[in-house]
């Protein structure tokens, strides 16, 4: 008897454990999140955290909107927080819960996007350009003529990756236009570019790490911090910064609106604001983060990459993608849809 | 010498008439007008079955020749072979040995396709997603033969066989003896030279079966296409064939007419599967045998002394009084009522039991009571001796 | 001249029979027909601006199958695009069911002449791959058939080609695999089909003259109807409506109707396009499925 109730009193005393630690539910990019920096996490706060992937900005939003999701933080692109601020979709943050909100770079707090940071964390932030192997091809890749104007060795060899705002956009700046402009000539001309380059085209899919680095492909429009791991796995992939102009991303951590762990998100982000943390998100996925001092703690090998570390000479041709009128953004949607018919 | 079918020839000229000199010239004289190169000719054909030790022989060292334009019947128990030589002929397997040849050519080799034979299969295997035309009209077709011809061929076969109504039908809205009749047609219309019939009466009731073995009989006399027809059921053989080969075990234990066969059966097997048969153990003496309760019959024994099987037909067993004249003194112990016919149960002096088979009378009451002393006498030349 | 009681009883067994089936019903209609409805009216509203409908009436989704306005001069014309891409998944579908049938009729007609005991064995072997799921399988054709995969590793190897063969990533890689995912739905019907078949038939029509391929066509193939046009059903509606195999294999450029579709619910951003697009291939998946049926079925005995 004594023996029963003393298993049962155990038992009880282990359940009531579990339900102490939390759980916590991430809506992140796929290969995003660092393993290692889940693990500290659950360490140091006993919250286990569940990570789902997501591939693109709209299928996010998607099944946000679709309710029932289950999640609790996602991890929009600067363009899509304003949408998803807008949709009533995530909450304005509360900074008395957020002890590490000062670790914050100061350029990257005021952003156009989301002025003061009222409703993101950094999370990582890159560039969108050309990965090529070098092997292949030994010309020029620091232009969008890459994948605009295929040349001949990449001919049916080059991947376009299928995000909208990014490759619309790379043509339209080709073509010597503005981002999410207006201008039906520029947008034409645009549209006409994207058309004739795409018999050349092998693909237009997701995984360029994957398949830059077993040579499934031999080029593709890729972000840098993949093409960095890519560059690890087969020494000849080389990344290039498209001189016409190249856009730049900035990935950050919202707070569902319906989340049902508020408690463990804010622990989560207010863990990720801390300069070790954050190198370690750096760190798996190869991408600068918005968080000052976490330089001293970055892996060696990120901070001479060229991939990670702007040549001067390019900078400039960088832009963050501005969220676009509602009219720009029906004038991209239709090339959108008619380049990849 | 006939050439071949010419039916609708003989139809208009009138059958009967045809029919009854046919009917006059039995056996021997049919010999002589028939084909003198035989239409199938077997030569030491086995077929086995496994290897070594549980090797099975369904048919052992077969030889036969089928005459062109007869009826010939292959007659034995399930599992004697008679369907396996069949199927030999008709060319769905090859011999393990030996040699198949139709109208003097070697076919041993040559698939069924090749053979101008056809066959009316137990199951009648009639298509079922064609009409009965469609059906009878099969071989044609495969053949290649003109639209025009294969109507007018398809629409002598369905008068034929009388079922001129059915021809848009499917089969399965065909009763059984219906689609019979659709295999026969089917079979005829390429005009073969050989048909080859499967049991194909067997799933037929006795009534239908009867009609059917008449109407066979016809078309094989009309056609004048030689038939070689496998059954299990003496009657049918008796009453059909021009010439029986009674098998047993993978052998041909007797080739002959039915009339040779049932009065002259070579040895106990083809006594004992052909009608009903007495046999008695005797002893050979000169001039006959001698039975086991003392009586000497007169028999051909060859001069063949020793123990010796005598063999005879219940009908020929004549019951007298036991003082007339050469009878065997017995008694009766049983009778058996048949309709036609009455058994007898009879009991020899030495305890050897025949049958005595006599014709009833007009009130079907049996004549000899239990137990009666009666007299036995056998038909003169009906008592034979076996080979075995 | 009815009793009351067989009047009464006939009340109840038909009122049985409508409480009895009524769970079927109310999930046939919540699962099946419900969502459909949901589609349908989606497919008569305008879209909303970032995805999702906006709840006005609009028949821009149906015009827009067959028809865009040119982005920039808003005029209408015939949506050839559209077009090219119906046409690529009709192709390829058919092509499919051809292929399986090629592949799969002499398959199944090798399983179903095995020993009674053999063959348990080998209708498992076929459907094996079945139990993968089908992105398994997807990339799994993908590893064989790409650049560096099994395929071109080996040619290589043994010195038959130099240079690796181009097939990953057209749409020939979409028909190797989704010829492989949908083979075993041809070989079962036809098995079953090939099965029911009596073997006696086959030696009356070479006894009636018939070569080996004249009763191929005029005796086995007529009668295994039936699992043929079961067989081409399942595997061509399927196929039509295809979206992971072409994704993966034809490296999102080649689009089929799937893929169309999806896209309206993602960056396209036009719900009521891609609703319009599922209803009308429902339609004419059901429009051919009909025609099918009826055509092949002509004239053949339903016991026969």
């Amino acid at each position: 008897m004594r023996k029963t109730l003393g298993a049962i009193a155990i038992l009880m005393a282990g359940t009531s454990l579990a339900q102490a630690e939390g759980v916590l539910q991430l809506y992140n990019w796929g290969n995003y999140t660092s393993p290692e920096l889940l693990a500290k996490f659950e360490k140091e706060t006993g919250i286990k955290v569940t990570v789902t992937d997501y591939d693109a900005n709209d299928t996010a939003l998607a099944k946000i909107r679709a309710g029932g999701h289950g999640y609790d933080l996602v991890v929009p692109s600067a363009n899509y927080v304003p949408i998803f601020r807008d949709g009533g979709l995530i909450v304005e943050l509360d900074r008395s819960r957020l002890k590490n909100f000062g670790n914050i770079a100061p350029e990257w707090m005021d952003v156009a996007w989301d002025p003061g940071r009222k409703f993101s964390v950094p999370w990582q932030w890159g560039s969108t350009g050309m990965a090529v192997n070098t092997k292949v091809y030994g010309g020029d890749i620091n232009t969008s003529a890459i994948f605009l104007d295929v040349p001949e060795e990449l001919k049916g060899k080059i991947n376009v990756v299928p995000e909208m705002s990014d490759i619309v956009n790379f043509a339209i700046w080709y073509v010597g236009g503005e981002a999410c402009t207006e201008d039906t000539e520029v947008l034409k001309k645009a549209r006409d570019v994207l058309l004739a380059a795409k018999p050349d085209w092998l693909s237009m899919d997701y995984g360029a790490t994957e398949r830059l680095a077993n040579n499934d492909w031999a080029a593709s429009v890729n972000w840098n911090g993949s093409s960095m791991r890519a560059r690890i796995l087969n020494p000849d992939v080389a990344y290039g910064y498209p001189k016409e102009g190249y856009p730049l991303f900035m990935d950050s951590v919202t707070l569902l609106a319906d989340a049902k762990n508020v408690d463990e998100a804010y622990q989560f982000i207010d863990f990720i604001m801390v300069p070790e943390n954050a190198a370690m998100i750096s760190a798996f996925a190869r991408y600068a983060n918005g968080i000052a001092g976490s330089d001293e703690f970055m892996p060696e090998d990120m901070k001479t990459a060229p991939e990670v570390v702007t040549p001067e000479e390019f900078k400039a041709a960088g832009n963050f993608l501005p969220t676009c009128s509602p009219k720009s953004q029906e004038y991209l949607t239709a090339i959108w849809t008619e380049l990849m018919k | 010498m006939r050439e071949g079918p010419r039916f609708l020839l003989l139809n208009r000229i009138g059958c009967t008439q045809y029919d009854q000199n046919i009917r006059k010239m039995k056996t021997h004289d049919r010999g002589d007008l028939l084909a003198e190169t035989a239409a199938i000719m077997a030569k030491g054909v086995t077929k086995a079955f496994g290897q070594g030790e549980t090797v099975v022989r369904a048919l052992d060292n077969v030889s036969c020749e089928i005459r062109t334009g007869e009826f010939f019947t292959l007659l034995g128990p399930s599992g004697c072979g008679k369907t396996t030589l069949l199927r030999l002929i008709a060319g769905f397997e090859m011999p393990t040995d030996g040699q198949i040849l139709i109208d003097g050519q070697d076919v041993t080799g040559q698939p069924p396709n090749k053979r101008a034979v056809n066959t009316v299969f137990q199951s009648y295997a009639l298509f079922p997603h064609l009409s009965v035309a469609e059906n009878i009209g099969f071989g044609l077709r495969m053949k290649g033969i003109a639209r025009a011809e294969i109507d007018r061929t398809v629409k002598e076969m369905l008068a034929l066989v009388k079922l001129e109504a059915m021809a848009g039908r499917r089969t399965s809205q065909l009763s059984g003896g219906q689609q019979q009749r659709v295999a026969l047609a089917r079979a005829l219309a390429p005009r073969p030279k050989v048909l080859l019939l499967d049991e194909p009466l067997s799933a037929l009731d006795l009534k239908l079966r009867k009609e059917m073995q008449v109407e066979l009989k016809r078309l094989q006399t009309e056609t004048g296409i030689t038939f070689v027809f496998v059954t299990h059921d003496q009657e049918e053989a008796l009453t059909m064939s021009d010439r029986i080969a009674v098998m047993s075990a993978g052998r041909i234990q007797q080739l002959g007419a039915p009339r040779e066969i049932y009065t002259r059966p070579r040895n106990r097997f083809v006594a004992s599967f052909i009608g009903d048969t007495n046999f008695l153990g005797a002893t050979g003496v000169p001039g006959g045998a001698k039975l086991g309760s003392g009586q000497v019959i007169a028999v051909d024994t060859g001069g063949k002394g020793g123990q010796i099987t005598l063999a005879v037909r219940p009908e020929h067993v004549e019951i007298t009084t036991p003082d007339a004249e050469g009878a065997i003194p017995a008694e009766v112990h049983g009778s058996v009522y048949f309709g036609t016919d009455m058994n007898y149960q009879i009991a020899l002096a030495d305890g050897s039991e025949i049958e005595a088979c006599v014709q009833s009378g007009v009130t079907g009451e049996a004549q000899i009571d239990r137990g009666a002393k009666v007299g036995i006498r056998f038909a003169p030349g009906s008592v034979l001796m076996l080979e075995d | 001249m009815a009793s009351e009681a067989e009047r009464a009883q006939a009340a109840a067994s038909t009122r049985n029979a409508w409480l009895l089936s009524t769970p079927a019903l109310v999930l046939l209609f919540c699962a099946a027909a419900g969502p459909l409805l949901i589609v349908l009216v989606y497919s008569f509203l305008a879209k909303g601006d970032y995805g999702g409908v906006a709840w006005n009436f609009s028949t821009d989704g149906w015009v827009g199958i067959l028809f865009s306005r040119d982005i920039f001069d808003d005029t209408l014309q015939l949506a050839d695009a559209h077009l090219t891409i119906f046409w690529r998944s009709v192709k390829i579908s058919l092509l499919t069911t051809l292929i399986t049938f090629a592949l799969g009729f002499p398959t199944a007609w090798f399983i179903a002449t095995r020993p009674p005991k053999a063959r348990a064995m080998w209708l498992f072997l076929i459907t094996i791959p079945f139990w993968t799921n089908l992105l398994i399988r997807t990339f799994a054709i993908n590893e064989m058939i790409r650049n560096e995969g099994v395929v071109n590793s080996f040619l290589q190897g043994i010195g038959l080609i130099s240079e690796p063969i181009r097939m990953i990533n057209t749409d020939l890689a979409v028909l190797i695999g989704m010829t492989y995912v949908y083979l075993p739905l041809m070989v079962l019907p036809l098995f079953a089909a090939i099965d029911r078949f009596d073997m006696r038939l086959l030696e009356a029509g070479y006894d009636l003259y018939a070569s080996r391929l004249q009763v191929l066509r005029h005796v086995i193939l007529p009668i295994v109807k039936p699992g043929i046009v079961a067989g081409s059903i399942l595997v061509f509606v399927p196929s039509l409506g295809a979206y992971v195999t072409p994704r993966v294999l034809g490296g999102g450029k080649n689009m089929m109707i799937g893929n169309f579709i999806e896209l309206q619910f993602g960056q396209g951003r036009n719900w009521p396009l891609g609703a319009a697009l599922s209803i009308a291939l429902l339609l004419i998946v059901m429009i051919a499925l009909i025609f099918y049926v009826r055509a092949a079925t002509k004239g053949s005995n339903p016991h026969g």
